[in-house]
């Protein structure tokens, strides 16, 4: 196996934006390969592109090849769409190492976007509702709100966290978005807003919930040992993990412990070679507040139930135990499905070439995780970066 | 040349689609569980049984996912559970489902099995975790097609 790296990514600002899905892939195209040297598309020889649900909110399907096409790369050696619902994007960075790191090629992109606003949101929501086991689950409109709408519950009942707590979940995302020109929200929110904002699911409200965004984002891989050959600050692909038990919500291991999750971390230090206390950075994926709480337990920066004590007492900000979701995380940047894997990767990369606003820099930071939940949290897909 | 113009039409309305449509297709000729609906038409609410190892399989399954077995069986879950964890839609609901929002959802404990399913007659505030629910057959008015769900 060789090492990876990173050695450049683009993105497109996050949000509802006026443009069409290929024209956010041209924009991050763009912007991907202004952003390394002695490269250009033609030396592209794998293209991985993360895509949720193409063919259901753009009614298009065979999409790695309209992102070739549109950036003039041409692959020789591999060429697919990845879809892991929310982890899509970082299906398709998995891929684009294993391409590498396996010597199948040299040069590989994993690209990730989404243009999820629709004229008919309804629409949007009936796409949303074919995730869990559509006849059996969604037949019930079980989509991801009402699901972790009931994690919560129980995770209140079980526990006792508050709702109080889980604001605080998106009131320390928030306030890293507005340091982050790429982020859907720009705006602080407080407490009393989260708490206040429209119910949705209850307990979860509006500002519990990550939004619905249009986004695409590039990263450009290729061989640890070739890649000062195009950057002098490479980041380095140290590890993975990935675990999934059951499908539908009946056959989940568990409602309020992320098993799946612990299994993924477990593997990913393992093969990173890292230990939790080398984490410097951890780009979660916070789809709802619960969720982020529920992955400070199953990482194991606090014993389970006490998610909600842990942000309480500040350990997930910078300088606290751990450093979470300083970019924004998902409920502060949008969450573009296909791109969100890529826009962590790209981060964190930003982080460890120091290239992010002093108030949301995480100082000398070394080793990085990055970590996607899809489905009913029955999928967790992790990668583990490091700067050297 | 000046370029020549017509004026060009779509529908108006388009019916919804079958794969926008969630209540999955029940007939022989479409599925192998159709026995499934036939019971819940019955007011049964069943599911299927391995004979190989005893695994009580939802959703009901062709094939045992314990043993790869195809000797199954139908069983009756009964008609009464135990709410697990729920929610109400207050907005967010998909296409053919908004006309009913609020609604609530919930998770019903029966036996080893946590089915997801709508509980009806009810708001948020009147659920309990813990509480008894009863099973309710819905029947589409179209085409007969029958849903299982819970009421208070
Ligand atoms: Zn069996």
């Amino acid at each position: 196996m060789r090492k990876v790296a990173v050695i450049g990514g683009g993105a497109t600002r996050c949000g509802k934006r006026e443009a069409t899905w290929r024209e956010l892939v041209q924009e991050a195209g763009k912007a991907m390969f202004d952003s390394v040297e002695n490269l250009s598309p033609k030396d592209v020889e794998a293209l991985l592109v993360g895509a949720a649900q193409p063919e259901r909110f753009t009614f298009q399907v065979h999409v790695a090849p309209l992102v070739a096409e549109c950036l003039g790369i041409t692959p020789t050696k591999v060429i697919a769409t990845t879809e892991l619902m929310c982890a899509s994007g970082q299906a398709a960075l998995r891929y684009a190492w294993a391409c590498i790191s396996s010597g199948i090629c040299d040069v590989a992109v994993a690209f990730g976007v989404e243009k999820m606003y629709m004229r008919n949101m309804a629409e949007a929501q009936t796409n949303m509702t074919c995730v869990l086991d559509r006849e059996w689950d969604g037949v019930n409109a079980m989509s991801a709100p009402p699901f972790f709408a009931m994690t919560a519950q129980r995770h209140i009942h079980e526990f006792g966290t508050t709702e109080e707590q889980m604001a605080m979940v998106s009131v320390k995302n928030h306030h890293y978005s507005t340091m982050n020109p790429l982020a859907q929200f720009q705006k602080e929110v407080s407490i009393e807003k989260v708490l206040q904002s429209f119910m949705i699911a209850p307990p979860l409200k509006l500002f519990d919930c990550s939004g619905i965004t249009d986004g695409a984002a590039g990263v450009i891989l290729v061989p640890a040992e070739n890649a000062t050959k195009y950057t002098d600050s490479p980041m380095l692909i140290a590890g993975s993990g990935q675990a999934n038990i059951g499908n539908a919500v009946a056959n989940l291991a568990s409602i309020s412990e992320w098993i799946p999750l612990k299994l993924a971390v477990k593997e990913a230090l393992r093969s990173a070679k890292v230990s939790l206390a080398d984490i410097d950075i951890a780009e979660l994926h916070d789809c709802f507040t619960i969720s982020e709480i529920m992955e400070y337990e199953a990482f194991g920066w606090c014993e389970r139930g006490k998610g909600g004590k842990f942000i309480e007492d500040g350990g997930p900000y910078i300088g606290g135990t751990i450093a979470v979701n300083p970019r924004g995380g998902l409920l502060g940047c949008g969450h573009p499905l296909g791109a969100t894997a890529i826009l962590q990767s790209i981060d964190i990369m930003n982080q460890f070439q120091s290239e992010v606003p002093n108030g949301r820099l995480v100082k000398d930071a070394d080793v990085a995780v990055a970590h996607n939940l899809s489905g009913a949290a029955n999928v967790h897909s992790l990668m583990v970066y490091s700067r050297r | 040349m000046k370029a020549s113009r017509e004026k060009i039409t779509q529908p108006d309305k388009i019916d919804l689609p079958q794969m926008l449509d969630f209540y999955p297709l029940q007939d022989e000729k479409d599925t192998r569980i159709s026995q499934f609906f036939k019971n819940l038409k019955t007011g049964q609410l069943t599911t299927t049984k391995c004979k190989t190892c005893g695994s009580v399989l939802w959703p009901p399954r062709v094939v045992c996912s314990g043993c790869m077995s195809e000797e199954l069986e139908w069983v009756n879950l009964g008609t009464e559970g135990e709410l697990y964890a729920f929610t109400e839609m207050k907005a967010g609901a998909p296409l053919g489902f908004e006309k009913d929002v609020p609604f609530c959802i919930g998770l019903v404990k029966i036996g080893s099995l946590l089915i997801s399913s709508r509980i009806d007659e009810a708001r948020y505030e009147d659920l309990k975790i813990g509480q008894r629910v009863h099973l309710k057959v819905v029947e589409l008015e179209d085409d007969g097609r029958v849903f299982y769900r819970f009421k208070v």
